[in-house]
């Protein structure tokens, strides 16, 4: 029987060899394997959001700053095994009152195996609490505390400052082929210069690993990577000054919206815009755009209903007026024809001209000045006071004689318009300077005497209050076209000097300083001349203004109403710009601007910078 | 009564010595799944109470040797009543622990009378089939000791332990084979057998028919053995951490204490049924490796005392013990690693248990019992 006691030896080493072996394949060439899967087991790795850099105005009061939010994730890693994901769910719906649908949704869309899954954003204290409370119920439930975008002012300079959200599909593609590490649930800049500088406000989100037992409790923390904070912006713009302007041009226009509602031939303005720029470096010190909203809203969760009704308000206030508005800059462009008839007819300060009846005729068409009757004897720079038309209809045929009108649609490019400012905002338009090449592209025709005549008074060409200004700036300086900046400088965290935007010129103007002397006299009399049109609102001002105004023509009815100046003349420090979208007349735009130019010049007075 | 000096010199030593190395692997391993860096007062009891068990079955170790161990051969009918009687009892009287029937207390200790009892069987049967020895090889020489094992295994099956009656199957098998019965009619017994449990699970499965000897948990974990991604959360939980804490040892393991899978509790039971797991994960393949060459030695050594036996009652005791130590080896190491479905089944000298310790040693006495009083070699 010992023979089968040999048998019994053979099945047992063959038996432990097999165990040997299998022992041998589980820990050396699947162990790798497996030893990821136990540290996977045991690690969890726990977002530290960055804080999001802060914007500031020049005088480094905060404008956009962030508070303190709640952000409440799920960790698969620490949910316990015996706890179905739909349970934790659903007592976490129970406890916090949070509708489990939307849990559920979130829970769905972002699920990853082993990262933390964000369920809901900006949950209130008291949801807070009531989840620590019961912690014990709630294992892989974690609240992290985080930041919300806080608009320090509410709804100042909106669509400047722009808003953050969280990151769309198309963005997290772009910012992904663009390099850019970003993941589902991140907050980005969506507008503005929040968008504009996502990449130096957002900061670096830090991690904290930590080392957690199979009922996902914590065990202890491995290791922490700090966050990084986002850079802040010192901007160049003014708060007082913005907050003023804001206030005056908001209030103006209502005013002038309900003043239309009990006069039927009155148009209601549809939208304002407003811009002050240091002329000599580009620097913006305020901007508005009117109606406003407040970029709060976005950021604590805006509903649909708020959304859509934001949206398909016909007074379109997410518009970035000063920037996305392409309309015809009525007679301030007489300062772009007074260039090209300087330059090119030898047109001078006293030259004469003769308005016999208000009427510029080429063959059988008439072109009517805004008077019905003639000036009479009129000279270049009482024409321009003015604004008579007559004078320019008759400057705009000659040019058109000389070359089709080439040279002045090349004036105009040369003072920047036509093409993008490069202001550091995101969706900035270029506007358009129409000539013969592209009429003869989009219409099938060639230039006329009476496209040209219409473009010497400012109609066919379109232009954005960002090119006006820029383009008066060039005046006041003398021939330099800056790009207007809104950031002065970035700084980080600790202060630091990240970059330091100097003033960068996008064209030197090739025009002669005798041109510039000319068109400013022009200005000046526009607004301080008895016979000036913008005269009356000026004259008291401490400081003497040279501006221009421009009723634009919509065809409707309704008047885009203009007004572009600097001041002071001798020496300027400001240029600005007014605009009232479908106003009725300029006229209504020279309050606002020579109370915008007088608080400037106060605000000096009171020490303030520069 | 005393123990002549002569038989102690015929002591093969690999016995106890392999016995103690895995006895303290066993407790090394204890004191790391009891989490004894910890402080735990739970880790410290256990390993107080494993002790105390090593000590004792010692100590019986040692009472065994004073007796010929044909005196059980004499006793073994009075051995079998008892057996039975014990294990009736159970059923009625005994508490119950993880869905198995089958304690007793006795002052203070809870005691697990089928752990013994497969011991006591091995006694048994040993005189069943020494004295059936011819008529083995004929199908009704099966008869007798087939009822004889049929009634406890019955009984160990009502309790809801599988797992035993299996090792009892497994001794009656080893004892059969090496007793020389007819492989032909074994093959057909067990076979058929086999093949009618299968059926039974088959007809369950398909046609929803009530299950024998079969609880429905038990039915799942062979499912869950065969497919673990089934329910990875649930019943398959077990065996997924078991291999992940086993693989992820490597080669030179994690070290004492250092084992994620043990020390954070991925792994369940770790103490008892799963001490494997955590040798592997803590002391990697070398400590694997270890372990089962210290088996292999045992059982090996067992075997060789079978074969040197006086006679061949001898032979047959020593053959059921490693039958019975074989079986557990196998099935819970390759339960740790995915080959063999997930039972109850200790390890034998490692896994935490008083009945499983006591049980064995007692076994291990047997053996050198049987050791000490083989024939003399005759140079």
């Amino acid at each position: 029987m010992n023979e089968r006691l040999k048998v019994f030896k053979i099945l047992i080493t063959l038996a432990l060899l097999i165990l040997a072996a299998r022992a041998g394949q589980l820990q050396l060439i699947m162990g790798d394997y497996f030893y990821e899967l136990s540290e996977g087991n045991r690690l969890s790795e726990r977002p530290i959001s960055a804080p999001r850099g802060k914007i500031l105005d020049r005088n480094e009061n905060i404008l956009v700053s962030n508070k303190e939010a709640y952000d409440l994730y799920l960790l698969p890693n620490e949910v316990s095994p015996e706890i179905s994901v739909g349970d934790l769910l659903l007592s976490l719906a129970n406890i916090t009152g949070l509708d489990l649908e939307l849990l559920e949704n979130n829970y769905e869309n972002k699920g990853h195996s082993s990262s933390a899954v964000l369920l809901r954003r900006n949950i209130s204290r008291e949801m807070m609490v009531a989840i620590r409370e019961n912690k014990d119920e709630l294992p892989g439930v974690y609240v992290e505390s985080s930041s919300l975008r806080d608009y320090v002012y509410g709804n100042l300079a909106p669509h400047t400052l722009g808003y953050v959200g969280e990151i769309s599909l198309s963005e997290l593609r772009a910012y992904s082929e663009q390099g850019y590490n970003y993941r589902g649930g991140d907050i980005v800049g969506k507008v503005g210069l929040e968008r504009e500088y996502e990449q130096y406000l957002r900061g670096h989100d830090g991690i904290e690993q930590i080392e957690v037992n199979s009922r996902g409790q914590m065990v202890k923390t491995l290791s922490i990577k700090p966050p990084i904070a986002g850079n802040n912006l010192i901007l160049n713009i003014d708060l007082e000054l913005q907050q003023y302007f804001e206030e005056i041009l908001e209030e103006e226009f209502y005013r002038l919206r309900e003043i239309a509602a009990d006069e039927p031939e009155l148009f209601p303005p549809t939208g304002a815009a407003g811009i002050v720029m240091n002329p000599n470096n580009g620097k913006i010190l305020a901007m508005v755009s009117v109606p406003k909203f407040d970029p709060n809203k976005f950021v604590s969760g805006i509903t649909y209903e708020e959304y859509a009704a934001l949206n398909n308000d016909p007074l379109n206030p997410m518009f970035n007026r000063p920037i996305m508005s392409q309309v015809n800059p009525g007679s301030v462009f007489k300062l772009v024809t007074g260039t090209a008839a300087i330059e090119n007819l030898g047109v001078k300060a006293d030259t004469k001209f003769y308005d016999k009846n208000g009427k510029y005729t080429i063959g059988e068409w008439e072109y009517r000045n805004w008077l019905s009757w003639g000036e009479g004897e009129i000279d270049f720079i009482r024409a321009f006071a003015r604004s008579n038309n007559v004078v320019f209809y008759q400057l705009g045929h000659e040019l058109y004689k000389l070359d089709r009108g080439e040279k002045m649609a090349w004036t105009a490019r040369q003072y920047g318009f036509g093409s993008l400012t490069g202001i550091d905002l995101p969706g900035e338009k270029a506007g358009l300077v129409p000539d013969n090449e592209w009429k003869l592209k989009t219409q099938g025709e060639i230039w006329y005497p009476g496209d040209a005549v219409h473009l010497a008074i400012g109609q066919k060409i379109t232009v954005t209050p960002i090119q006006l200004i820029n383009f008066v700036s060039v005046i006041a300086n003398g021939g330099t076209l800056y790009r207007p900046h809104l950031v002065d400088k970035i700084i980080d965290a600790n202060g630091e000097v990240v970059i330091d935007f100097k003033p960068e010129v996008i064209n030197k103007v090739p025009f002669k300083k005798n041109t510039y002397e000319i068109l400013r006299e022009g200005m000046v009399a526009a607004t301080n001349a008895s016979y000036g049109t913008a005269s009356r609102h000026f004259v008291d001002l401490p400081v003497k203004v040279a501006g221009k105004t421009g009723t634009a023509q919509t065809g409707a009815g309704a008047n885009h109403g203009w007004f572009a100046g600097f001041a002071p003349v001798d020496k300027p420090e400001i240029a600005i710009v007014v605009f009232l979208e479908e106003g009725n007349s300029s006229s209504y735009t020279l309050p606002i601007a020579a109370r915008v130019i007088e608080k400037y010049f106060s605000l000096q007075g009171d020490g303030g910078s520069e | 009564m005393f123990l002549n000096r002569k038989l102690i010199k015929n002591v093969n030593w690999y016995i106890p010595i392999v016995t103690l190395l895995l006895i303290a692997i066993g407790i090394l391993s204890i004191c790391s799944a009891g989490e004894l860096n910890k402080e735990s007062a739970t880790g410290i009891r256990l390993v107080k109470k494993q002790l105390i068990s090593v000590v004792l079955g010692i100590i019986l170790i040692a009472i065994i040797q004073f007796f010929d161990y044909r005196i059980f051969q004499y006793y073994s009918t009075i051995i079998y009543i008892a057996t039975v009687a014990v294990l009736g009892m159970i059923l009625i009287i005994g508490t119950t622990a993880k869905g198995r029937t089958g304690w007793i207390s006795l002052g203070g200790f809870n005691f697990q009378p089928s752990e013994l009892a497969k011991v006591t069987m091995i006694l048994v049967l040993a005189e069943v089939i020494d004295s059936k020895r011819e008529e083995l090889k004929y199908l009704t020489g099966f008869i007798k000791p087939f009822l004889y094992v049929l009634v406890p295994t019955l009984l160990i099956i009502l309790q809801n332990d599988l797992g035993t009656s299996l090792v009892m199957i497994t001794i009656f098998i080893g004892m059969l084979f090496v007793g020389g019965a007819n492989v032909r009619f074994m093959t057909l017994i067990f076979g058929g057998g086999f093949s009618l449990v299968v059926l039974l699970i088959a007809s369950h499965l398909l046609f929803d028919t009530p299950l024998i000897f079969f609880k429905k948990y038990q039915l799942n974990r062979l499912i869950v053995f065969i497919n673990p991604g089934i329910d990875p959360t649930g019943i398959g939980y077990n065996i997924i951490q078991s291999k992940i804490a086993l693989g992820s040892g490597r080669l030179f393991g994690k070290g004492l204490f250092a084992g994620t899978q043990n020390q954070l509790r991925f792994l369940p039971e770790k103490h008892t049924d799963f001490i494997f797991s955590v040798i592997g994960e803590e002391f990697g393949f070398i400590g694997v490796l270890i372990v089962i060459i210290l088996y292999f030695i045992l059982l090996w050594q067992i075997i060789n005392v079978a074969r040197e036996a006086k006679d061949n009652y001898g032979r047959l005791l020593a053959t059921g013990i490693a039958a019975m130590f074989f079986f557990h080896i196998l099935e819970n190491i390759g339960m740790t690693m995915g080959l063999m479905p997930i039972t109850g089944l200790p390890l034998p000298f490692i896994s935490y248990g008083g009945s499983s310790m006591i049980t064995s040693l007692i076994a291990i006495g047997l053996v050198l019992n049987v050791n000490i009083r083989r024939k003399k070699i005759v140079f």
